[in-house]
């Protein structure tokens, strides 16, 4: 394998360095492009005081191309399917290089605090959360409380 | 600040700008890779990763955006104000990386010949230094070579001291005995000279005053006569019967003297044993100097340059092929600089500052000093080594790697030239003043200038260090804080990254207090390593502190490896340290494959040393000054065997014929000198005073006071005196120089068994010399009568040149000898003489092979039974084989000069080899010396070999004497252990007195028989210890009688002697050289060379007649050249090498060098074709006689390989075969065949 780019070994250096708070992004013992995450429930959302894992791939042209992340972590969100892809425009189409795995991560802690059921990838929950918002919250509570609150 | 640092890095590699480009947008980013990475080449757009712009791309790429001059001289404004370095890769340009692919700003690498960049080159420097380590350790491991060489070398001047000053000695010895032979015999000769003079004198004078006495009374008589015998004077009657009577006495008187008269005109004369010239000749080249070359064992390949003939190359001493190496090597600089002379100085430069930038940081200035610079100071040598083209190392290294380091076997090719481009590039760094292996041109790394400036750097920098230990703790929290969080991934990271590229910086905050040889570096060190995982592992499961500073640890102990790696000899306690932990990764994998190779390479080249310490020793004893004890033995010798040729001259010494008959076996000389004696005073009082115990005049020649040497000569030349080969005393002499002491244990030693046989069987011999040498052609045996008549006349010539004047009056009385009786007597007495020459040749041949081994081996030197066999080279060996063939040729063309000079070549050539020589160098043609002259040969032999000769003679060519082939004569044998009888009997061979020589396989023996088939003898017997055979196969004797056994199932030969004593066997089971596979036909040729057909191992391999691995050729495969299964062999003694390539179903012939000359055959029942031929056979004339196995029948084939005639079928009968295995043909002609089912030999 080829060596690190410089910018990943800034960036890891630098998220290890100054985490962002609610944030933390560890590489893996053996691939340093693969990072442990964990993002904290934003506040005020449905999310709040759940720890949710995510995984994050840098691949190979990382910067050129958005890395690759998912949640590991069940969700009830209605841009988070079952699987935990994840639909968020600048991890598709709207990457751009000048971003960078915290910013993405921020931008993942963001879309916690604000699900938008019109670009849904859980259609379910999209339909739901636009028919009926208060029990989508009230089940992503459930969720969060089930399955992101036990460790 | 932190801000304003954010606003000079690029927002896509986060690091400072570099030639940050300026979109329309009016955001920046460096030109490469970022911008370049984010081009849309589709669209030819680049998409702002700020603002998402779209932007096209100028023509000329994202190039032609404008530079951001604004941001790059804040970036200097920022340089200035922070002081931090400027970035080294500013002003470069990116490259892709040749290993990794990555864009970066790529340095040459010296280790891949490629640009890289700084992580790959990292990596690789990490690489060169582990193998540099285990290169080191085998160097190490390695070293005792040169040390073994060095004892050897002293032991080899030692005995080369000795040996030389035994052989001046050995010379000084010769010239006093030559010059005090010289002396003696001088004034003998002028002692005589001057004493027949005063007789002569003293019987002339008398005689004159006699006749002058006579005269004047005669003439008074007359006077008186003439005056006074007339009327005048009155006489009476009885007065004048008186005077007549007087006068009639007178007349008388007149009449008879005349006779005597002729008696007083003789001369004396010198008359020369040898043509004067030629003795000054023998004597101004009375010896030469053999310079014996070592010879190399087989196995050791990797002595051995590829490309260079096996033997040849073997022949080399570790130091010659080191000198070689050497030159090589400067060949090889000369030709790289000649041919990369213009490109040089851009690529040389280049080099040097990437090798600067590689310990330190980019240094512009040593790159003038130690690039440019060094390069014009430096001069001639410096220029040439730094100037090799990168390409050459790999090829140049091939071809010296062995030599210098022969344990580089194991890495792989990478590391090998590693090794070499290490050193070259010290060399090109300090080549000036460095200490240097005078072989190798290694220098000495602690010397070189550019070392010790390193290592003088790391020691200030460690001592720096040490003077503020405070600063350690501040340091690295800088690295090292985020790891107390995480350790294991921390430690990776930097370790593997950052760590590389940045060593040389950290090596200022690096060290620890600690000293280096603390062990925690050893744990950095290894878990540095890649190749061992498992220590990895380890060390990252650490706990968190040790591994949190281990990351400092390991810079340090970078820092201190390298330290300790470059002043090897600086620091002992360092030096003692390092190797430990060092060698550690490599030991493992570096011991296992290495060891095998060096142990080898030790073993050989030790082996080759010691035999050429050995070589030089073992030619002393023979030129040992032993000479002295031989003479007086020798001189009995002769002096028994000269009596025996007087004592038949009956007609004029009857009376001692009872005496002398007796003596045909050597007798003590004492007896015989008063009888002697007596019988020259009958001749002549001058030989009586003379105390020779010789009855005749060439007796004379053989007095003890003349050099036995002379007077051995003097025999041979008289024996040889009216035929026109001149170079038989010479022959005779260096034979005699050379095995004089050998030939004095024939004599002393051996004398109950051997002297008898030699005086039995030399006897015949000796005719067949005599004659040869006296005829130049073969019509001269048909006409003995001639030789008869060319003795009388020496014989006469002996009486003549005798002072005859002894026999007085009654010479005349002898001379009408009838030719009957004078005939015999010349005819005995020549071979008296001869077979006193040819006896000695003959003891001193035996001798030396017979004798000395089994004389020699309780000195316990194997090579000592080599002697002169080992002198020779393989080189030498084809040369002899060529040189001896075209002397054959010579012969052929019946010139006697040819002969003569082509013999004495071979001769002296053969005595180079140190092999027997023959007792006749010219037999009458090429074809029967193998058989007839070389060995003692019993009468049946010659008779045969000249029934052979007449036949030839008659015009009875062998082609027809073949195709009349096909009626058995006789056959031996049948199934049976008992004597005689034979169970799967595989190969036969002819002796050389004709007898037949059977494997008996299954019954482990050899057996013998005459050449009628009578049993004779038999040895062996099952086992694998000296002397038993387990399956023996191929059976082969060489001239001088010794059997040579292919042992099958103990995959050796063993050689016994004449008698079926254990002389010696070589080899055991294996593919190298000199190792067998179920070895099977075995021959021999004229020069004692063996063939071995390693039918397993599908080759031929050939070896000295002691056993030293000469060469092997052919292998597995249905191509010319190679060989299936080859069985049996034969050499023809135009040195054809026939094998029976047995599963191939072909025969093939070779030269001795395995170059396939013809190839005949196919399978097949036709004639012409085979099933699994076997045994071969080769005839004088070079006809091929094939045992077709498969098809039971005999194929003769012409010399060419064309079918000549076939004969027998399948079945028990007369002529019918069941499987064949060996053939032979023996010299008149007849084939012998091993008929193995029917457990037999027949004979056609």
């Amino acid at each position: 394998m080829a060596a690190l780019p410089r910018r990943i070994i800034k960036e890891t250096q630098r998220l290890l360095q100054e985490p962002v708070p609610g944030i933390s992004a560890v590489p893996d013992d053996s691939n340093a492009r693969y990072f442990h995450v964990i993002v904290t429930g934003p506040e005020d959302s449905p999310f709040e005081g759940g720890l949710f894992k995510l995984e994050l791939f840098l691949p190979e042209d990382y910067p050129m191309s958005a890395p690759k992340v998912r949640f590991i972590t069940q969700i009830y969100h209605p841009n988070i399917d079952r699987l935990g892809r994840i639909c968020l425009d600048i991890l598709k189409d709207k990457w751009s290089p000048a971003l960078q795995i915290r910013t993405v991560l921020l931008s993942i802690q963001a879309l916690l605090s604000a699900p938008n059921p019109d670009d849904p990838l859980a259609n379910d929950v999209a339909e739901l959360w636009k028919v009926n918002e208060a029990e989508a919250i009230r089940n992503a509570k459930e969720w969060t409380r089930k399955y992101a609150m036990d460790n | 600040m932190e801000q304003f640092e954010q606003l000079l890095t690029c927002a896509i590699c986060l690091d400072r700008y570099r030639n940050p480009k300026l979109l329309p947008c009016q955001h920046s980013f460096c030109m490469e890779p970022c911008l370049e990475g984010l081009v849309d080449y589709v669209r030819r757009q680049v998409k702002c990763p700020e603002c998402r712009a779209e932007h096209r791309i100028p023509y000329q790429g994202v190039q032609g955006f404008p530079t951001n001059v604004t941001l790059q001289r804040f970036l200097e404004l920022h340089i200035e104000i922070t002081g931090e370095l400027p970035d080294p890769t500013s002003g470069q340009i990116m490259e892709r990386c040749n290993v990794c692919s990555e864009k970066a700003y790529c340095s040459f690498c010296f280790h891949c010949d490629k640009k890289v960049c700084p992580d790959c080159k990292g990596a690789h420097m990490d690489i060169l230094r582990r193998e540099i380590c285990r290169i080191n350790n085998q160097i190490r491991r390695s070293i005792h070579r040169l040390q073994d060489s060095l004892s050897l070398v002293e032991r080899n001047t030692q005995s080369i001291q000795t040996n030389c000053s035994s052989v001046s000695e050995e010379v000084e010895e010769i010239y006093r005995r030559l010059s005090k032979a010289l002396k003696d015999r001088t004034d003998y000769l002028r002692g005589e000279v001057d004493r027949y003079l005063c007789t002569e004198l003293r019987t002339l004078t008398g005689l004159k005053e006699n006749l002058e006495q006579e005269i004047s009374n005669i003439l008074s008589n007359c006077d008186l006569a003439d005056k006074h015998i007339n009327e005048s004077v009155d006489w009476d009657d009885c007065e004048l019967m008186d005077a007549k009577e007087i006068f009639l006495k007178t007349v008388e008187f007149i009449r008879n003297f005349e006779y005597e008269n002729s008696d007083y005109g003789r001369k004396v004369r010198l008359i020369l044993a040898h043509d004067p010239n030629q003795l000054v000749l023998h004597v101004a080249g009375f010896g030469d100097l053999n310079i014996a070359h070592q010879q190399f064992g087989g196995g050791s390949a990797l002595l051995q340059p590829p490309g260079g003939g096996p033997g040849l190359m073997r022949s080399k001493s570790d130091h010659r092929l080191a000198s070689q190496f050497r030159q090589q090597e400067e060949r090889g600089y000369d030709k790289s600089y000649g041919e990369g002379g213009q490109e040089d100085l851009p690529l040389g430069g280049r080099k040097f500052g990437d090798r600067t930038t590689r310990p330190t940081t980019a240094n512009t200035d040593r790159y003038d000093r130690y690039g440019r610079g060094g390069a014009t100071d430096y001069g001639d040598e410096y220029e040439e080594t730094t100037r090799p083209a990168r390409s050459r190392y790999r090829s140049r290294f091939n071809r010296h790697a062995p030599a210098e380091n022969d344990s580089d076997t194991e890495p792989a090719t990478r590391g090998v030239r590693f090794s070499e481009q290490h050193k070259e590039k010290e060399r090109t760094l300090d080549t000036e003043e460095v200490t240097r292996g005078p072989l190798s041109g290694i220098q000495r790394l602690a010397d070189s200038p550019r070392v010790m400036k390193k290592l003088q750097e790391n020691e200030t920098n460690k001592k720096k260090e040490k003077e503020n230990p405070p600063l350690q703790p501040t340091t690295p929290p800088k690295a090292t804080q985020p790891t107390v969080k995480k350790p294991p991934l921390a430690n990776r990271q930097v370790s593997e990254d950052d760590e590389i590229s940045k060593i040389k910086k950290q090596n200022k905050g690096a060290t620890t207090s600690t000293a280096p040889p603390e062990p925690s570096p050893t744990v950095t060190v290894t878990k540095r390593s890649d190749d061992v995982e498992d220590r990895h592992a380890n060390t990252r499961r650490t706990p968190a502190p040790e591994a949190a500073s281990s990351d400092e640890d390991s810079d340090a102990s970078e820092s201190s490896v390298q330290q300790t790696q470059r002043k090897t000899t600086k620091t002992p306690v360092v030096n003692r340290r390092t190797p430990a932990p060092e060698p550690a990764p490599t030991h493992k994998k570096a011991t296992r494959s290495t060891s095998s190779d060096s142990t080898t390479s030790t073993e050989s080249s030790a082996s080759s040393a010691i035999r050429s310490g050995a070589a030089p020793e073992e030619t002393k004893p023979k030129y040992t000054p032993r000479v002295t004890d031989t003479t007086p033995e020798r001189t009995r010798a002769l002096s028994t065997s000269t009596p025996k040729g007087s004592s038949n001259q009956k007609t004029f010494q009857s009376r001692f014929l009872p005496n002398r008959t007796p003596t045909v076996v050597p007798t003590p000389p004492s007896p015989k000198e008063p009888e002697s004696s007596s019988e020259e005073e009958t001749e002549s009082e001058e030989e009586s005073d003379e105390d020779t115990p010789k009855p005749t005049g060439t007796a004379d020649m053989s007095k003890t006071d003349i050099g036995a040497l002379l007077a051995r000569s003097a025999h041979a030349r008289d024996s040889s005196d009216s035929s026109p080969k001149k170079d038989e005393p010479q022959n005779t002499r260096s034979r005699y120089e050379d095995s004089p002491t050998t030939y004095s244990r024939t004599r002393s030693n051996e004398e109950p068994t051997y002297t008898s046989r030699f005086m039995n069987k030399n006897r015949t011999p000796s005719t067949t010399t005599d004659d040869t040498k006296t005829s130049d052609d073969t019509d001269k045996y048909s006409s003995p009568k001639s030789r008869y008549s060319a003795l009388k006349d020496r014989r006469q010539r002996l009486a003549r040149s005798k002072s005859s004047h002894a026999f007085g009056d009654d010479d005349e009385t002898d001379e009408p000898i009838s030719p009957t009786t004078a005939n015999p007597t010349a005819y005995m007495q020549s071979r008296g003489y001869s077979s006193t020459t040819s006896a000695n040749d003959l003891a001193r041949s035996r001798s030396s092979h017979a004798l000395k081994s089994r004389e020699n081996s309780p000195d316990r030197t194997t090579a000592n039974e080599k002697d002169g066999a080992a002198l020779s080279s393989w080189a030498r060996y084809l040369k002899n084989k060529y040189g001896n063939r075209s002397s054959g040729k010579d012969k052929d063309s019946g010139s006697g000069t040819g002969t003569s000079s082509g013999s004495s070549a071979s001769a002296a050539r053969r005595l180079s080899l140190g092999l027997p020589l023959r007792s006749s160098d010219v037999g009458s043609s090429d074809d029967d010396q193998k058989n007839m002259s070389g060995s003692p040969t019993t009468p049946t032999a010659v008779t045969v070999a000249a029934a052979g000769i007449a036949a030839a003679a008659a015009g009875t060519s062998p082609k027809e004497q073949y195709l009349q082939k096909s009626n058995l004569l006789f056959k031996i044998g049948g199934r049976g252990s008992e004597p005689g009888l034979f169970t799967w009997p595989r190969g036969v061979a002819v002796g050389p007195d004709n007898s037949i020589v059977v494997a008996d396989s299954s019954n482990h023996r050899v057996q013998v028989f005459d050449a009628n088939g009578n049993f004779l003898k038999e040895f062996g017997q099952y086992g694998n210890g000296e002397g038993e055979f387990d399956c023996l196969a191929g059976v082969a004797i060489n001239r001088i009688g010794q059997f040579i056994i292919a042992d099958r199932y103990n995959h050796r030969i063993q050689v016994f002697d004449p008698s079926g004593r254990f002389l010696r066997s070589f080899g055991s089971q294996g593919a190298a050289d000199g190792r067998f596979n179920y070895p099977w036909g075995i021959t021999t040729d004229a020069l004692g060379f063996i063939y071995v057909c390693d039918k397993e191992n599908h080759r031929v391999q050939v070896f000295q007649s002691d056993g030293t691995f000469v060469g092997k050729f052919g292998s597995m495969g249905n191509k010319p050249g190679h060989l299936e299964h080859p069985h049996y062999i034969a050499v023809s003694n135009t040195n054809r090498v026939i094998v029976s390539d047995s599963n191939n179903h072909r025969i093939q012939i070779f030269d001795v060098n395995g170059k396939v000359l013809s190839t005949f055959g196919s399978e097949g029942s036709n004639e012409g074709q085979f099933k699994f031929p076997r045994g071969v056979a080769v005839d004088d004339q070079g006809f091929i006689c094939v045992a077709d196995s498969g098809n039971n029948r005999i194929q003769i084939f012409h010399p060419d390989g064309t079918f000549l005639k076939a004969f027998g079928s399948w079945g028990s009968g007369d002529g019918e075969f069941k499987g064949l295995e060996g053939i032979a043909v023996t010299p008149n002609g007849n084939i012998l065949l091993c008929d193995r089912e029917n457990h037999r030999i027949q004979v056609f």
